[in-house]
């Protein structure tokens, strides 16, 4: 009885923190009326270095165009294990795309930068489009891109 | 007797002369035959590189040709299934497949979720 209270507390306390570590984020990406293809998107996070952590997104499933989105390229080596599980269709000019992840809480406030490169199909392409620090009070700021993204902002 | 002996002395010459010439060059280190081969490679491969415009230069921000779709609607999915690969890149897995990658971004609680408008 004794060990099995004991190995409760233990669960209990090894799984406590792993919720309290994560939350909800949305991330909402509003693309201009550029008047040409679905938009090829790869959001990802660097940390105070500029060094790249992780991906976060990435809209376009064809990797053979991920050359496109030079900067995360450069950063991943086009590695599409990077965005295994994180990858969603291309973004229509005009459209909103909405995504909502489990996010470490760990993210925020401690230095590290999202950034969105985008691409579009014979138009240029549009590294760096977005770069905005993840911080708690930045939260549900809209920020403009500067090609293709109308507008980005992340609510927590 | 004798002509037997002479066809075993012309079918034995005959195998050294076809055989030792072939035995010889697979002996050879690689380089040696590449080397050879490429004497004869070079030619047709000589060709392409003649251009005729630099037409090239200017499309460095531009999706190649190579790279293009293939069609010219203004759709924004990506579920149809042609051309998936280029020089054996693999597509990555959608969401909803498989979980996302361990890069210490996410937590293990829901599952991505998307939705465009």
């Amino acid at each position: 009885m004794k060990s099995l209270l004991a190995t409760l507390a233990l669960t209990t306390a090894l799984t406590l923190p792993g919720l309290a570590m994560a939350r909800p984020v949305t991330l909402t990406t509003t693309l201009n009326n550029y008047g040409g293809d679905g938009a090829y998107l790869a959001l990802y996070v660097t940390d105070t270095s500029g060094a790249y952590v992780g991906s976060l997104w990435m809209a376009g499933g064809k990797s053979k165009y991920y050359e496109h989105l030079s900067d995360w390229y450069r950063a991943t080596g086009g590695d599409t294990a990077q965005v295994n599980g994180i990858t969603g269709a291309s973004v229509g000019a005009g459209r909103t795309l909405e995504i909502t992840l489990d996010l470490a809480d760990a993210l925020f406030d401690a230095g590290y930068t999202l950034h969105i490169d985008a691409a579009v199909e014979d138009m240029r392409d549009s590294p760096n489009e977005v770069a905005v620090p993840l911080t708690t009070d930045g939260a549900g700021t809209p920020v403009s891109g500067r090609r293709y993204i109308a507008s980005f902002a992340y609510d927590m | 007797m004798k002509k037997t002996l002479t066809l075993l002395v012309a079918s034995t010459a005959l195998t050294a002369a076809i055989g030792v010439p072939a035995w010889s060059a697979m002996q050879s280190p690689p380089d040696v035959l590449r080397s050879v081969a490429a004497l004869f490679d070079d030619a047709p491969q000589a060709m392409p590189l003649v251009l005729a415009s630099d037409d090239d230069d200017n499309d460095d921000d531009r999706w190649r040709d190579g790279s293009r779709r293939g069609h010219d609607d203004d759709d924004d999915d990506d579920d149809d299934d042609d051309d998936d690969c280029r020089g054996g890149a693999r597509n990555p897995a959608p969401a909803g497949t498989v979980a996302p990658p361990q890069n210490g971004l996410f937590g293990n609680g829901a599952p991505p979720q998307v939705q465009v408008n």
